[in-house]
């Protein structure tokens, strides 16, 4: 009975992955395949980011900081600025998967398959709320998600080589635009206020620090909400 | 290009062993963090500041052929993105095929015949 349950709930993740995020995924690593063509990555190596990192906005990160000639600590750090939301989103999605098969080593390999998208999904009302249905469909759905990456990546990269140069750039501008929506979308007011900071602080930084712009950018803009976002939320509440 | 001082593959393992911390932490220390605390909410904040300054440089300081691209179309395809985003009640898919389907039209028409 529980066999066949799991065996449903992995089905069920199959089904949602190839939806929405088959769309948003699919078209978010297509605009890093094509960026990774643009900044002269070998298809292969373009495919392993999208694989290992398995997180758009480090890739990108690190592969903005490489064209601008940045060296390995800036990059370093500002991928783990920019991948620093997996942990709290592991903190929240781990325990609601129950204990996995092969300890902690299980909670490593889920958190490894994770992404912005299987945490929303996980996250939803609709998600299957029963441990080992969820981490049935965690587990189908994530996979499913890094192959439809894996996929994405490549045909970006492909399309930005062969198609005419307004598709191409259309795949490069993708990234900008998926990640405007992603900000937008944001309902706290706090964390919009971080937004707002984090990109009124990257130009002006850039023209002094090009290389740190990001990292002084977030770091300065993040504990500037952090503060007064702590301040502005007391006397309201 | 050539004269970048990093194989991809270096940049590739860096990035990638840079995101795996995070999980991993996460994962070890599942039991022990309050999701909710304060070292929480400082990590969700500095990294919306991040894509956000990410999303200016991708779109007002580009590195890459995206900087051939004018000023003006870049920022024109964002609000395209933002205006159908909101006009679609939120939804994110619309908005950004919308900007950039934008996008690649205004390329188009400005590079002529």
């Amino acid at each position: 009975m529980t066999k066949s349950e799991s065996r449903s709930a992995a089905f069920r993740g199959f089904r949602d992955a190839i939806s929405v995020p088959l769309l948003m995924v699919g078209g978010g690593m297509a605009g890093f395949g094509a960026l990774a063509h643009d900044i002269g990555f070998a298809s292969w190596e373009a495919v392993l980011a999208s694989l290992l990192v398995w997180a758009l906005p480090a890739q990108v990160v690190a592969a903005d900081l490489y064209t601008s000639g940045a060296d390995l600590i800036a990059i370093a750090i500002a991928a783990t600025l920019a991948s620093m939301r997996f942990f709290p989103m592991a903190v929240a999605l781990l325990p609601t998967l129950g204990k996995p098969r092969g300890g902690r080593l299980g909670r490593i390999a889920q958190a490894q398959l994770m992404s912005a998208t299987s945490w929303a999904f996980l996250m939803r009302g609709s998600a299957p709320s029963e441990p080992r249905q969820r981490l049935a469909y965690h587990t189908v759905f994530a996979l499913t998600c890094l192959s439809i990456g894996a996929l994405g990546t490549i045909a970006g990269y492909l399309g930005a080589a062969g198609l005419p140069r307004p598709l191409a750039l259309g795949l490069l501008f993708l990234n900008a635009a998926s990640f405007t929506v992603l900000l937008i979308e944001t309902r706290n007011r706090q964390a919009l206020l971080a937004v707002v900071l984090g990109a009124a602080l990257c130009a002006p930084i850039h023209s002094v620090i090009p290389e740190a712009s990001l990292v002084l950018a977030s770091v300065i803009g993040g504990t500037l909400a952090f503060v007064l976002g702590d301040r502005l939320r007391k006397p309201a509440g | 290009m050539t004269d970048l001082p990093h194989a991809p593959l270096t940049v590739v393992l860096v990035a990638a062993a840079a995101t795996f911390v995070w999980r991993a932490l996460g994962a070890i220390l599942v039991d022990r963090i309050d999701p909710e605390g304060a070292v929480v909410r400082w990590f969700t904040l500095t990294s919306y500041a991040l894509l956000a300054a990410l999303v200016v440089r991708l779109v007002g300081l580009p590195t890459g052929s995206l900087g051939g691209v004018s000023l003006a179309i870049r920022l024109a395809a964002v609000a395209v993105t933002l205006g159908v985003w909101w006009l679609t009640r939120r939804n994110p898919l619309l908005g950004v095929l919308a900007g950039t389907a934008c996008f690649i039209a205004a390329v188009t028409w400005t590079a002529g015949p």
